[in-house]
C-alpha cells in the first residue's frame, strides 16, 4: 500500500528524481570525494594539534585559529594580498578594457590583434616566470630590461632581489598582466558587442562627441554586468594566487630546504610554503585556510553588494 | 532555482547579460590560471578549489609502496650528470630484496612528507642532516639501533651526534656536504688582493673586484639570505642554540654582523639575480663574479670550467679578534620510514650500502659532484679529494667545519631566522629588535619540542 | 552611424592601429624570447651584449633534448598528451550532463545542490591539498596515470559553465525532441549535444589547457618518471642543482607548442562561448 506513494516521492513525477540524479549523480560523487571530504578533512583538522599526521588526537579548540590571527607573518601576507590586489585589479581592469576597445573599433587585421592579445592564455605560469625571470627581468647583465636601462644609460637593476624600490612588484604585475589580459579582453569584446548600435545613433542625435563622451555616457555604463563580473573574478583570482609568486621569488636555500623571503608573501604561498610545507603543521595551516576562505567570501559578499550585484531592482 | 526563474522573468535581460558574463568570466578563472585546475599550487582560479587534486582509487601499486621483499627508496634529485643512473646501480647490485630507487625532482621535502602520511611512501629515503625533530617525535621513522656496528668509530662523530636524539639513531650519513668561498685566483692578482680573512677584508675586496661587467662576490640570489645565517652567526663566535639547547645568539655582535651583511648588500658588489643559484658554479665559470658562495660538489665542474685558476676560503672570522672562520657541514642522511612493509628488511638495506658497502660509498663521494666519505676510513683513500683546491677544502673542514643546523632547530625557528634575515640583509631593518623577535620564536619552539 | 569621417577620425584611427601595433609586440615578445633562448648556445644567452638575434641558431639543441637520458622528454609529451585527452573528455562529459540535470530537470533540492557546487568554487585548492593527496594514495594511485586523470574529472566550475549556457538553451528545440517521445537522455544526447558543438568545443579547449599546464598536482602524484608530464619535466630542468638553460627553454617551447596549435586552432569557439553565454536568449 505505502510503496507506490514512497516510490512516486523518490523518483518524482516522471522520473524526474531518478533522471536528475543519473545526470548529476556521477559529478556529485566525484565532487564529494575529491573536494568536499578533503575541505571537511582541513576544517576539522584546524581545531587540532596536528603535526606530521593527518590523524591528530589532541583537540586543541579555537587555539590555531587564535594563533594565526595574532601571528604577524600571516597577517602580513594578507597586507601582500592587499597590495597586489591594489595593482593587479586596476591594472588588469583598464588594460583589458582599452584592449577591447582598441581591438572592437581596428579597421584592419581585427582577428590578428585578438588572438595576439589572448595568446599567452595559453602559456602556463611556470614557462611565463621562466621567461621573466631569466630573460626579461634576470637580475644581471645580459637581461633584456637591464640591456635596455644600460643602453639609456642607466644602472642595472635586481629586479627580484631588492625591496628598496620594490621593483619584484613590477615583474610580478607585468607576468600576471601578459597572462591574463587577453582573457578578461575577449569578455569585453563580448559586452561591447552586446551594445545596441542604435544607442550610439541617439547619441549622435542627441550632440555627444565620439570619444570620451560616448564612452562615458553610452559604453562603459552598458558595460556594467561585464565590468562587475570582471572585478568579482579579478578579486577572487588575486586572493589565490600562487604560481607566479612561488616560480619567482622562491629561491634555493641551505641544505635542499627551499626558502622564501618576507615580502610578497600572498596568504597562499604563506600557507603553503610556511605552515603546510617543512613545517607539517596542518593545524595552523588549516585554520588558515579556513580563515583565508572566510576573508574571500567576505570580500565577495561585499563587493557584490558595493557594486550593485544581484540587485533584482536594479535595471540597465 | 525557482527564484533564479523568476528574477528571470523581472529583469531576463540584465540577468542574462550578468550570469552570461559570470559564465564568460569563468572561463577566465579558468584559462588564466592554467595550473589553477588541478588545484593546488597553483592555484588562481576559482576553479582550482573546486576540481582539485586528489586521486583516488586505484590500482597500479604505488612504487612507494614496497612489501612483498620490494623496499622503495627515495633521493632528491642530485644535479650532478650521472648520480641518478649511479644510485640505481648500486640499489640493483643488492640481492636481499628488490629495491626501486624512485628520483625526486623539484620540492623533494614537501613531496616525502606528503608521503610519509600516506602509504604510499617511500621505505628508505634521504633526509638533510637526518630525519628532523618533528619527523621522530611523530613516529614518522624508525629508529636504526646499532646497525653503524663495528664502523660507528668511523664515521665522522659530529655527524653521528646530529643524527641521534635521546641515544637514539635515525639515520646514517650517507656523504658530507660542505659550503664554502670559491673565488678567480686571476681576478684577484690582477687586482692586488690578498684572499681576506676578515669581514671587513671581504667586503673591500668585493668592492675593489667589482667591474662594469663583474660583480665582486655571490652569496646566493638573495643576497645571502639563504645560505649566510649560520656562518655569520659563527663569525663571530656565536651559533643556533647553545650545548644545552639554549636561544645561541644573544651576543650583541651578532646584530652588529647582521648588520655588516646589509652594507655589503647596497654595496653594489654583489651579485644579485643570476640564471642559476649559488649552489651551481655557473656563476663564477661564466665570469659574472670573482668570488662565489658555493658548495664542494661543484669542484668537477670547476676544474673543468677554470682549470687550476680558483681558490678555497671558508667564511672569514668577524675580524682579526673576534670569531673565527667557519664552513657549514652537514650531509643526507639514511631514514627509514615507520610506515615501510618491513623495517627490518628496510634497515638491512640501510646497512648494506651506507655501512658497509664502501665501495659505493667511495663511488657516490667523488665520481659525480664532490664530497667528501662519511667514513674516515674512506675520506682518507678518496684520491680525488688529495691534491688542489679539494685538499684545501678537506682541510678547511676539518679545522673549520660546523655541523649545519642543530637537531631542535625547528622548521618554525628557520623561517623566523630567515624572515628577519631578509629584512636585515635587503630592506635594512634595525638587527637588534629582529634578532630579539626570532628569540621569542625559538624559545616557544624549543619549549614545543623538549616539553 | 552615418557621419562623414573626419580629419580627427582618420588620426585617431592611425593612432589606434600603431597602439596595437605596439601592444601586439609587446605581447609577442615573450614567446619570442623563449624561442631565441632555446636556438642560442649557453654562452649566446648569456652573453655580455645583449643580441635580438642569436649569432648562430642551434637546430641541435632539438635534438640533445629529446637526447638527454636524465629527462624522458618524449615520454613526458605522450603521457601530457594522453592525460590531457582522457581528462578533458572525461570532465566535459560528466560536467555537461551535471550542468543539464541542474539547469533542466526540475528537482526539489536542486538548489543544494547547486550551492554546495558554487561554494567550492571559493576554496582555494592548495589549503585541502594534504587531504586529497593523502585520499588519493590510500586508493593506491601514486605514480599511476589515473591518479593524475580521475580527481581532474570533477571540476565544479565545468558544470557551472553548463548550467549557465543550458539555461538558455531554446526550449523549443527540446520541447520537439518531447513530443517525438525522448526521454531526458534522448533529449539530451540528440537534441541538445548536437546543437551545442561550439560551446563544447569552447569548454573543451579551456579544460585542456588546464589540464596540459597543471602543474602541482601531477608533481606530486606522478613520483616516478615514467608517469611525468611534460611540465614536470620541466621543472626538472628548473630546480636542478645545474641548470642548462638552452635545454631548459628548448622543453619550455616543446611544452607550449602543443597548446599554441590546439589554441590557434580553436580560440574561435572560445570566443563564441564567450558571446553566447552572454547573448542567447536576450
Amino acid at each position: 500500500m505505502a510503496r507506490a506513494p514512497l516510490r512516486h516521492r523518490l523518483l518524482g513525477e516522471q522520473n524526474r528524481n531518478l533522471w536528475f540524479w543519473v545526470f548529476v549523480g556521477p559529478f556529485v560523487i566525484g565532487l564529494m570525494i575529491f573536494v568536499l571530504v578533503p575541505i571537511l578533512w582541513s576544517i576539522y583538522l584546524s581545531f587540532f594539534e596536528a603535526r606530521n599526521t593527518v590523524t591528530p588526537s589532541l583537540f586543541v579548540g579555537l587555539d590555531n585559529y587564535g594563533d594565526m590571527l595574532s601571528d604577524p607573518a600571516f597577517l602580513s601576507s594578507l597586507g601582500t594580498f592587499v597590495v597586489f590586489a591594489a595593482f593587479i585589479v586596476p591594472l588588469t581592469f583598464v588594460g583589458s578594457l582599452g584592449l577591447a576597445l582598441l581591438v572592437h573599433r581596428a579597421r584592419f587585421a581585427k582577428a590578428f590583434f585578438r588572438s595576439v592579445f589572448f595568446l599567452p592564455v595559453a602559456c602556463s605560469y611556470v614557462v611565463a616566470a621562466m621567461i621573466w625571470k631569466l630573460s626579461i627581468f634576470s637580475g644581471v647583465r645580459f637581461g633584456l630590461a637591464n640591456s635596455v636601462l644600460r643602453a639609456l644609460g642607466l644602472d642595472s637593476v635586481a629586479w627580484l632581489s631588492v625591496t628598496q624600490p620594490p621593483w619584484y612588484w613590477l615583474v610580478i604585475v607585468t607576468l600576471r598582466l601578459w597572462l591574463q589580459l587577453g582573457f578578461y579582453m575577449i569578455l569585453f569584446l563580448a559586452g561591447l558587442q552586446r551594445i545596441p548600435t542604435v544607442l550610439y545613433e541617439a547619441a549622435a542625435v542627441d550632440g555627444a562627441k565620439p570619444g570620451w563622451q560616448v564612452f562615458r555616457y553610452i559604453t562603459f555604463p552598458q558595460l556594467r554586468t561585464t565590468s562587475v563580473a570582471v572585478l568579482l573574478l579579478l578579486l577572487i583570482n588575486a586572493f589565490q594566487a600562487f604560481d607566479e609568486f612561488y616560480n619567482l621569488l622562491a629561491n634555493a636555500g641551505a641544505s635542499g630546504g627551499g626558502g622564501y623571503p618576507p615580502y610578497a608573501r600572498p596568504p597562499l604561498v604563506y600557507l603553503y610554503y610556511t605552515a603546510l610545507g617543512n613545517q607539517q603543521d596542518f593545524g595552523h595551516g588549516s585554520a588558515g585556510a579556513v580563515i583565508l576562505a572566510l576573508v574571500i567570501a567576505l570580500f565577495t559578499v561585499l563587493q557584490g553588494r558595493l557594486l550593485g550585484f544581484g540587485r533584482k531592482e536594479d535595471r540597465a | 532555482m525557482s527564484d533564479i526563474s523568476s528574477q528571470r522573468r523581472f529583469d531576463r535581460r540584465r540577468f542574462l547579460g550578468l550570469t552570461g558574463t559570470l559564465a564568460a568570466a569563468g572561463f577566465a578563472a579558468a584559462c588564466g590560471s592554467n595550473t589553477g585546475r588541478e588545484g593546488s599550487s597553483t592555484a588562481p582560479a576559482a576553479s582550482s578549489g573546486a576540481s582539485s587534486p586528489a586521486g583516488s582509487a586505484g590500482s597500479s601499486a604505488a612504487p612507494g609502496g614496497g612489501g612483498g621483499g620490494e623496499i622503495a627508496q627515495w633521493y632528491h634529485a642530485y644535479g650532478e650528470t650521472g648520480t641518478q643512473q649511479a644510485v640505481e646501480k648500486y640499489a640493483a647490485a643488492y640481492t636481499d630484496a628488490k629495491v626501486s630507487v624512485t628520483w625526486i625532482p623539484g620540492d623533494y621535502e614537501k613531496k616525502t612528507q606528503a608521503s610519509l602520511l600516506t602509504d604510499g611512501g617511500p621505505d628508505v629515503f634521504e633526509w638533510g642532516n637526518g630525519p628532523s625533530i618533528d619527523m621522530i617525535q611523530s613516529g614518522q621513522v624508525v629508529e636504526l639501533g646499532d646497525i653503524l656496528g663495528d664502523a660507528d668509530d668511523d664515521f665522522t662523530q659530529s655527524l653521528v651526534d646530529r643524527m641521534t636524539y635521546d641515544g637514539k639513531l635515525y639515520g646514517v650519513p650517507q656523504v658530507i656536504d660542505m659550503q664554502l668561498l670559491v673565488y678567480r685566483k686571476s681576478m684577484l692578482d690582477d687586482a692586488g688582493i690578498e684572499p681576506p680573512t676578515s669581514f671587513d677584508g671581504l667586503a673591500a675586496a668585493a668592492k675593489a673586484l667589482t667591474t662594469a661587467d663583474v660583480k665582486g662576490l655571490f652569496l646566493g640570489n638573495d643576497g645571502g639570505v639563504g645560505v649566510m645565517a649560520g656562518p655569520t652567526l659563527w663569525s663571530v663566535g656565536a651559533d643556533y642554540l647553545t650545548e644545552d639547547n639554549t636561544f645561541g645568539f644573544a651576543d650583541p655582535n651578532v646584530a652588529v654582523a647582521f648588520g655588516k651583511l646589509h652594507e655589503l648588500f647596497t654595496s653594489d658588489s654583489l651579485l644579485l639575480g643570476a640564471p642559476t643559484d649559488w649552489s651551481d658554479p655557473s656563476a663564477i665559470t661564466q665570469g659574472l663574479t670573482a668570488m662565489q658562495w658555493t658548495g664542494l660538489w661543484t669542484f668537477p665542474q670547476l676544474q673543468k670550467d677554470l682549470g687550476d685558476d680558483f681558490g678555497v676560503l671558508p667564511w672569514p672570522a668577524f675580524s682579526a679578534t673576534v670569531g673565527a672562520p667557519s664552513v657549514p657541514i652537514g650531509a643526507y642522511g639514511s631514514a627509514v620510514s615507520a610506515k615501510a612493509k618491513d623495517p627490518e628488511a628496510a634497515k638491512a638495506y640501510v646497512k648494506w650500502l651506507w655501512v658497509d658497502n664502501t665501495e659505493d660509498q667511495l663511488d657516490f663521494a667523488q665520481s659525480y659532484g664532490f664530497h667528501v666519505p662519511a667514513r674516515k676510513s674512506l675520506a682518507d683513500q678518496a684520491e680525488s679529494l688529495k691534491s688542489g683546491p679539494a685538499a684545501d677544502a678537506v682541510t678547511i673542514l676539518q679545522n673549520n667545519g660546523k655541523a649545519q643546523t642543530p637537531l631542535l632547530w625547528t622548521p618554525a625557528s628557520g623561517t623566523a631566522l630567515s624572515d628577519a634575515v631578509s629584512r636585515i640583509i635587503k630592506d635594512g631593518a634595525d638587527p637588534v629588535s629582529e634578532l630579539a623577535a626570532v628569540q621569542k620564536t625559538v624559545e616557544a619552539e624549543l619549549e614545543r619540542v623538549t616539553k | 552611424m552615418t557621419t562623414v569621417r573626419s580629419g580627427t577620425e582618420r588620426v585617431g584611427s592611425v593612432l589606434r592601429h600603431v597602439a596595437l601595433g605596439l601592444g601586439a609586440l609587446l605581447f609577442l615578445l615573450p614567446f619570442y624570447l623563449l624561442i631565441r633562448n632555446a636556438l642560442s648556445t649557453n654562452a649566446d644567452i648569456t652573453s655580455p651584449q645583449w643580441t635580438f638575434f642569436p649569432d648562430d641558431i642551434q637546430w641541435d639543441n632539438i635534438g640533445e633534448l629529446f637526447a638527454d637520458p636524465a629527462v624522458p622528454m618524449l615520454r613526458s609529451l605522450l603521457n601530457s598528451v594522453v592525460i590531457s585527452v582522457l581528462e578533458t573528455s572525461g570532465a566535459v562529459l560528466i560536467g555537461a550532463l551535471a550542468g543539464y540535470g541542474l539547469a533542466r530537470i526540475p528537482y526539489r533540492h536542486a538548489n543544494v545542490v547547486l550551492g554546495m557546487i558554487v561554494g567550492t568554487l571559493m576554496i582555494p585548492a592548495a589549503v585541502t591539498f594534504v587531504p586529497t593527496f593523502v585520499m588519493v594514495s590510500t586508493l593506491g594511485w601514486v605514480s599511476s596515470l589515473q591518479g593524475i586523470i580521475v580527481p581532474g574529472l570533477f571540476q565544479a566550475l565545468v558544470v557551472f559553465l553548463f548550467r549557465q549556457y543550458f539555461l538558455n538553451f531554446p526550449r523549443e528545440l527540446e520541447e520537439a525532441g518531447r513530443v517525438d517521445g525522448l526521454g531526458y537522455p534522448g533529449v539530451f544526447f540528440r537534441i541538445v549535444v548536437p546543437n551545442s558543438k561550439a560551446f563544447v568545443a569552447a569548454v573543451a579547449t579551456i579544460t585542456f589547457i588546464g589540464s596540459w599546464n597543471a602543474f602541482l598536482w601531477p608533481l606530486v602524484i606522478a613520483q616516478d618518471s615514467s608517469s611525468w608530464t611534460v611540465q614536470i619535466a620541466l621543472s626538472t630542468f628548473l630546480t636542478a642543482q645545474t641548470v642548462n638553460l638552452h635545454e631548459l627553454f628548448m622543453a619550455a617551447v616543446f611544452s607550449i607548442l602543443p597548446m599554441m596549435l590546439v589554441f590557434l586552432g580553436l580560440q574561435r569557439f572560445i570566443v563564441q562561448g564567450v558571446e553566447s553565454t552572454g547573448t542567447t536568449g536576450q
